[in-house]
């Protein structure tokens, strides 16, 4: 058993210790080119699409964008950003929606929409897959580890 | 009941000892169930956390005071929330809090970095409500306690009357009524067979056993001594001498009858104490006490001869007096005097004496007799003179009637001499008819006087009763004197006998004469041819 969890343990610590080669389907956090904001952490990242900043760290009021329903996207995104399913993420928003103090991010029905949401906005942030990226957005943030 | 009585006791001491343990345990118990209660509310308290973290995170995370201020509240409606604050960056949001009294302090994580502190937030407990749910708890545990003290004190002293107390006091009881000695026995109680009370009912059993059998041999003893002391004391009651035991300075302790009868012989009253030795029963009590000292220095038993003071001075009671000192185990001294009567005896060596001294015929000295004192005046130089007197006629008086007239005749003559004589003048019967005078210090002229007036009397006719006759006998006499005749004894008597011949020789010639003295006829020649 122990043997066991040795080698489990080693396994584990290559994974981390070898950077794992980007995939065209990595979420990635991206704005519009021309928003300042070049880099967030993951701490901001969450603190702005779980309603606890209404702005970037540079006082630029922030627009997040949700895509809507139960998208596969969304999911692994909220999956990689807080360890929540789409339904725990849900309940999180009902539950201080009443407050009014903190609202929830705006919804695009796609992702396609969504780039083109940000493309346009210069104060929107949203996540979309690697391999929609184009020359308009910047990725401020990525899911490494 | 008996105030002092085991059962009272008891139960005094069980109630108030279940009283005290109760109290403690009491005391002790709500102790305890107040910590335990503020355990619980602890957890309580931490269980109420648990059920608000998560919202309460959300709120600190966002920094909603809204929401965390709907979370305090919330938890302040519990019984046992004083009061709430959550702490976030910049701000508390805080319900009223009176007291800081043991608050709980759980930190608030964001809700999506779970190692990422968000807030912090604070309970404190209602210490009132703790207390009184404490002293509810406690009260109802107390009231069971009592309860129980109640119940077990009841059984104790139940369990303890009927195993224990109960059964002493019957052997307390039954021991009471029993007079040791006698053949009565306790029981031993029900189911005390092998118990505490079973031996020692076995052990004050054996007890009384070993009394009884001590009675029995004590009232035998005591019997046999009572036959000895029967004994003992008819010896001493009958004993025909008496006996008197007696502390030595003279109190008398123990007599027997025949002391009393010799007090009553004698005339004395009886006393506790007749001095030293009864020494004032005695009549040379000197002699008495002399004696008894000599006695005791040589030996512890004195006997002595001694005559007892009579009343009546005709009496004489004479006594062997035999005194023993006995020492007591005690070392007390005491005196044993033991009288026997020697009265008899005395009387009977007197008789002897008089016999050896004395005529019988005549109660006259005898020859013997009569020699000694002649000696005892010869030696100590004191003038005197004997007189020989002869009777005429005497043999044919005996020849005639008889040695019965004889005596009469002898004792007849005795009787005159008596009365003729002074008072200290000695007479004798000398032998046969012969009788001897023995006159100290006397004048010639009173001596021929004397004898004249005798002659007289001699030759009166005297009566003979048995023969119905008067007889009458005559006396010649020769006297001596010394010493001017002589200073020996012999030749006085023999001077004296040779004056009387002559009177004799001369009698038919000369009847009127009865008397000659030695001096008259002596010449120097003849007294040289004597």
């Amino acid at each position: 058993m122990i043997r066991v969890t040795k080698y489990v343990l080693a396994f584990a610590l290559c994974l981390v210790a070898l950077p794992s080669p980007a995939s065209p389907n990595d979420v990635v956090v991206v704005v519009n080119i021309k928003n300042p904001t070049d880099q967030l952490t993951k701490s901001q990242v969450i603190g702005l699409f779980m309603g606890k900043y209404l702005a970037f760290p540079n006082g630029i009021k922030a627009s997040t964008v949700d895509i809507d329903g139960k998208d596969n996207l969304k999911k692994r995104f909220y999956q990689q950003l807080v360890g929540m399913s789409l339904a725990r993420v849900n309940s999180f928003w009902s539950r201080i929606k009443f407050t009014g103090r903190a609202k929830p991010p705006l919804k695009q029905p796609t992702e396609e929409a969504i780039v083109r949401f940000i493309t346009l906005k210069k104060d929107a942030i949203s996540y979309i897959s690697r391999s929609k990226l184009n020359e308009n957005l910047k990725v401020v943030f990525e899911f490494n580890e | 009941m008996n105030k002092s009585g085991l059962l009272v006791r008891l139960a005094i001491v069980i109630s108030f000892s279940a009283l005290a343990v109760g109290f403690i345990s009491a005391q002790l118990f709500y102790r305890l169930t107040y910590l335990n209660e503020v355990e619980v509310s602890n957890l309580e308290i931490t269980q109420l956390y648990q059920t608000v973290s998560s919202t309460a995170s959300i709120a600190a995370y966002l920094e909603d005071k809204e929401l965390a201020r709907e979370v305090i509240n919330g938890l302040a409606t519990n019984d046992v929330v004083h009061g709430a604050r959550i702490s976030i960056a910049k701000s508390d949001i805080s319900t009223d809090i009176k007291h800081q009294n043991k608050p709980l302090v759980f930190n608030l994580n964001s809700p999506f970095e779970k190692d990422k502190k968000v807030g912090s937030l604070l309970i404190v407990p209602d210490l009132n409500y703790i207390e009184s749910r404490a002293t509810k708890i406690g009260e109802g545990n107390a009231k069971a306690l009592i309860a129980q003290s109640i119940i077990v004190t009841a059984i104790v002293i139940l369990i303890s009357y009927f195993l224990i107390t109960q059964p002493m006091v019957r052997i307390a009881r039954a021991l009471h009524s029993i007079t040791p000695g006698t053949s009565k026995r306790l029981t031993t109680p029900d189911f005390h067979e092998n118990s505490e009370l079973g031996h020692l009912v076995r052990d004050v059993n054996n007890l009384l056993e070993k009394a009884e059998n001590q009675f029995t041999e004590e009232r035998k003893l005591r019997k046999e001594i009572e036959v000895l002391e029967k004994r003992f004391r008819m010896l001493f009651e009958n004993s025909i001498s008496p006996i008197v035991l007696m502390e030595p300075l003279g109190s008398i302790l123990l007599h027997n009858k025949a002391f009393k009868v010799t007090l009553e012989k004698i005339g004395a009253k009886f006393r506790k104490n007749y001095g030293p030795l009864l020494e004032d029963l005695f009549e040379n009590s000197d002699q008495l006490t002399k004696w008894e000292q000599n006695s005791f220095t040589n030996d512890e038993i004195a006997t002595g001869e001694y005559k007892l003071n009579c009343k009546n001075k005709e009496d004489s009671v004479w006594v062997q007096v035999v005194v023993t000192s006995i020492k007591s185990d005690d070392m007390k001294e005491y005196y044993q005097i033991t009288l026997h009567d020697i009265s008899k005896r005395k009387k009977e060596l007197e008789s002897l004496s008089l016999r050896a001294d004395y005529d019988q015929l005549t109660q006259l000295f005898n020859r013997q007799a009569l020699e000694k004192k002649i000696l005892n005046y010869i030696r100590s130089q004191a003038p005197f003179a004997i007189v020989l007197l002869d009777l005429d006629g005497f043999k044919q008086v005996n020849d005639v009637y008889g040695h019965d007239a004889g005596d009469e005749i002898l004792i007849h003559v005795s009787g005159q001499i008596k009365r003729s004589v002074r008072r200290d003048d000695l007479t004798c019967r000398w032998g046969g008819d012969e009788f001897v005078l023995l006159l100290k210090h006397i004048q010639e002229k009173d001596l021929r006087e004397l004898v004249d007036k005798l002659t007289t009397r001699i030759k009166k006719s005297h009566y003979l009763k048995g023969y119905d006759k008067n007889v009458s006998v005559g006396a010649s006499m020769g006297a001596a004197f010394f010493p001017e005749d002589e200073v020996n004894l012999q030749n006085l008597v023999h001077l004296a006998d040779q004056a009387m011949y002559a009177v004799k020789r001369q009698h038919d010639s000369n009847p009127e004469l009865s008397l000659l003295f030695a001096k008259d006829i002596i010449k120097p020649s003849d007294s040289k041819t004597l």
